[in-house]
C-alpha cells in the first residue's frame, strides 16, 4: 500500500513538473473527450427528434365531397382488417366544418365567407394511425389499390416521411463525421500524450537506470509512467465534463425554446453517474494506453 | 557460481565484441577482469545482470541459464548481483542514506527493515557519519564506497565492480580496493574490472587478460596484469 502510494506520489510529481506539456495532453484529451460527449447529445437530439415527428406522422386520406359515408366507412373497416393500424379516426365533412369554425372562431373574416357558401366545402377524411413508422408506405399503397380510390381526392403522408428520412440523413452524416473527428483527434491525443511521457521518461534516465540495476520491480520502474498517463486522462475528464455541462445546460435552454419536449441538460444530469464513468474511464485508458505505448518503445526492463 | 560457456556477442553487422568466452568462476573468488578499453570487460559483466544478451552461447549464474529468466524476473536476479560503476550512479537529489534506502524501497522492502538496515550497511562502509550528506557533499572514494554500500544492501552473493577506482586518485583507490577485498573475506563473490595496473598487481589473486573480445590470459593465482 505504501508503495502504492509512492508510485502515485511520484506520478503526480511528474505531472507537475512537465508543466506546459501536462497542460497540452490533458487539453487535447480533453477535446476528444468534448467531442465524444457532443456526439452523445447529437444522438440523444436525433432520437428525440425522430420520436416526436413520428408521434405525428400518420396518412391522412381526403374524400372527395361526392364521397358517400358508406363508401367511407367501407374504407374505413377494410382498412381496419390491415394487421399494422393501431388507429384510424374517421372526421365527417359536418365534424371537418365543425373543427374548421371552431379553429377559426376568432377571424370573422372567414367566417364571413363561410356563411356565404350555401355547400360545405370541406372533405371528410381518415386519420390513419399506424404501429410502426414503417408501416405507412403499405397503408399509403393499399389506398392508392382500393376500388374505393375513386372517391378519395388526395393521400396525404408523404411530406412526413421526407422531413424524417432528411432528419435522420443528416444527423447520420453529422454523427460520421463526428465519429471521425473523436478518433483523430483520439489519436492526435494519444501521440501528444505519448510524447509528453517520453519526456519524463528520457528527463529520468538516470534513475531509471539505477532502479533496473538496483533490481527495482518492473511495476516500481512503469508503474509511475502508466499512473502519470492516468492522470492526464483523469484531469481531461475533469474538464470535459466541467466544460461540457454548462454548454449542455445553455444549449437546453435554446433548444427547449422550439421544442419544449426535449431536454438535453435533463438527459445528461438524470445519466450524470453514467456519464462520469464513461467519460473518466475512457480518459484514463486513453492516457494509460499512451503510455503504455511510450513504456514500451522507450523503457528497457 | 558463474559459468560462461562459448559466449559470443556480436554487435550488427559484424562487431564481436566477445568471440567464444569460456569461464568458470567459483563462489568465493575475487577476480580481476583486466584489458584496454574495447576488450569485453563491461559487455562481459553486463551479461550477468541480463542488460546485454549473448549472441550465442550460455551464461550461468549459480547453475542457472540467464536465457531461461523471464524479463519479469530479471529484477530478482539483479538483486542477487550487487553492480557498481565508474560513475557512481548516485542520485544527486538524495542523501546518502537515502540513495541506499531507495534500492530497498523499489524492491518493496518493509520500511522498518529498511530503518535498520541502510545505517549499518553505511557503518560497514565507513559512512556512519555522513548518512544526511549528498552525494555533491561527498568525496569521490566516498562516492564510491556508497555506491557499495548500496550494491550491498540485497546481500547479494556477487559483486560486479566495473572500473571502480577509474574516477579515484591513488588513496582513495586504495580504499575501495580494500572494502571490495573485505566484502570477499565475508564471503561474496568479487569480480572487478579494472584497466589500473598497478592496483590489480597489488591484489595478488586470479587475473583475467581480455583482449579483443577474447581471453588471452587465466591466471588463477598471484595474478599480474600483463600486456
Amino acid at each position: 500500500m505504501t508503495n502504492f502510494k509512492k508510485i502515485i506520489r511520484s506520478a503526480w510529481t511528474n505531472f507537475q513538473r512537465n508543466g506546459y506539456l501536462s497542460f497540452g495532453a490533458t487539453g487535447i484529451m480533453a477535446l476528444t473527450l468534448i467531442l465524444f460527449l457532443g456526439l452523445l447529445s447529437l444522438q440523444f437530439l436525433t432520437s428525440q427528434v425522430v420520436t416526436s415527428i413520428q408521434d405525428k406522422i400518420d396518412v391522412s386520406a381526403y374524400f372527395t365531397v361526392d364521397a358517400t359515408e358508406d363508401q367511407i366507412l367501407q374504407v374505413k373497416s377494410d382498412l381496419e382488417s390491415l394487421p399494422d393500424i393501431s388507429n384510424i379516426t374517421y372526421t365527417s365533412r359536418d365534424q371537418a366544418l365543425a373543427d374548421f369554425k371552431a379553429r377559426h372562431a376568432q377571424d370573422q373574416l372567414i367566417q364571413d365567407s363561410l356563411s356565404q357558401l350555401d355547400a360545405n366545402p370541406l372533405a371528410a377524411s381518415l386519420n390513419i394511425k399506424a404501429k410502426d413508422s414503417s408501416q405507412y408506405a403499405s397503408i399509403a399503397q393499399f389506398l392508392e389499390n382500393t376500388k374505393f380510390r375513386s372517391v378519395i381526392d388526395k393521400i396525404d403522408f408523404y411530406e412526413n416521411k421526407g422531413v424524417i428520412e432528411r432528419i435522420q440523413n443528416i444527423s447520420g452524416g453529422i454523427r460520421n463525421w463526428g465519429l471521425v473527428a473523436t478518433f483523430v483527434l483520439a489519436i492526435i491525443a494519444v501521440l501528444v500524450t505519448f510524447n509528453t511521457v517520453r519526456l519524463t521518461i528520457f528527463n529520468q534516465k538516470q534513475e531509471i537506470e539505477i532502479m533496473r540495476l538496483v533490481g527495482a520491480s518492473n511495476w516500481h520502474i512503469r508503474g509511475p509512467y502508466l499512473v502519470e498517463g492516468g492522470f492526464y486522462g483523469l484531469f481531461a475528464a475533469a474538464v470535459a465534463l466541467g466544460v461540457f455541462y454548462p454548454i449542455s445546460y445553455f444549449a437546453s435552454g435554446k433548444i427547449s425554446s422550439f421544442a419544449p419536449e426535449i431536454n438535453l441538460f435533463g438527459y445528461f444530469v438524470h445519466g450524470i453517474a453514467q456519464v462520469f464513468l464513461l467519460v473518466v474511464v475512457l480518459g484514463i485508458l486513453l492516457g494509460v494506453v499512451s503510455s503504455f505505448i511510450a513504456i514500451r518503445k522507450h523503457l528497457r526492463i | 557460481m558463474i559459468k560462461f560457456q562459448s559466449v559470443k556477442k556480436v554487435y550488427e553487422p559484424h562487431n564481436v565484441v566477445l568471440n567464444n568466452i569460456n569461464l568458470e568462476i567459483k563462489p568465493g573468488e575475487f577476480v580481476s577482469l583486466v584489458g584496454l578499453s574495447g576488450a569485453g570487460k563491461s559487455t562481459l559483466l553486463k551479461m550477468l545482470t541480463k542488460e546485454e544478451r549473448p549472441t550465442s552461447g550460455e551464461v550461468l549464474v549459480e547453475g542457472v541459464d540467464l536465457a531461461d529468466i523471464k524479463d519479469k524476473d530479471i529484477p530478482y536476479l539483479r538483486r542477487k548481483i550487487g553492480t557498481v560503476y565508474q560513475d557512481f550512479k548516485l542520485l544527486e537529489k538524495k542523501t546518502a542514506f537515502e540513495n541506499v534506502a531507495f534500492a530497498m524501497e523499489v524492491s518493496d522492502t518493509d520500511p522498518e527493515e529498511i530503518d535498520k538496515n541502510v545505517p549499518q550497511i553505511l557503518a560497514v562502509v565507513g559512512l556512519a557519519d555522513k548518512v544526511d550528506n549528498f552525494p555533491e557533499q561527498l568525496s569521490g572514494g566516498e562516492k564510491q564506497r556508497l555506491a557499495i554500500a548500496r550494491a550491498m544492501i540485497h546481500r547479494p552473493t556477487i559483486l560486479l565492480a566495473d572500473e571502480p577506482t577509474g574516477n579515484l586518485d591513488l588513496v582513495n583507490s586504495y580504499d575501495v580496493l580494500k572494502l571490495l577485498l573485505k566484502i570477499n573475506e565475508l564471503g561474496t563473490t568479487v569480480v572487478l574490472a579494472s584497466h589500473d595496473t598497478n592496483l590489480v598487481n597489488t591484489i595478488g589473486r586470479r587475473v583475467i587478460s581480455m583482449d579483443k573480445g577474447k581471453i588471452v590470459r587465466d591466471q588463477t593465482h598471484h595474478g599480474r596484469y600483463v600486456i
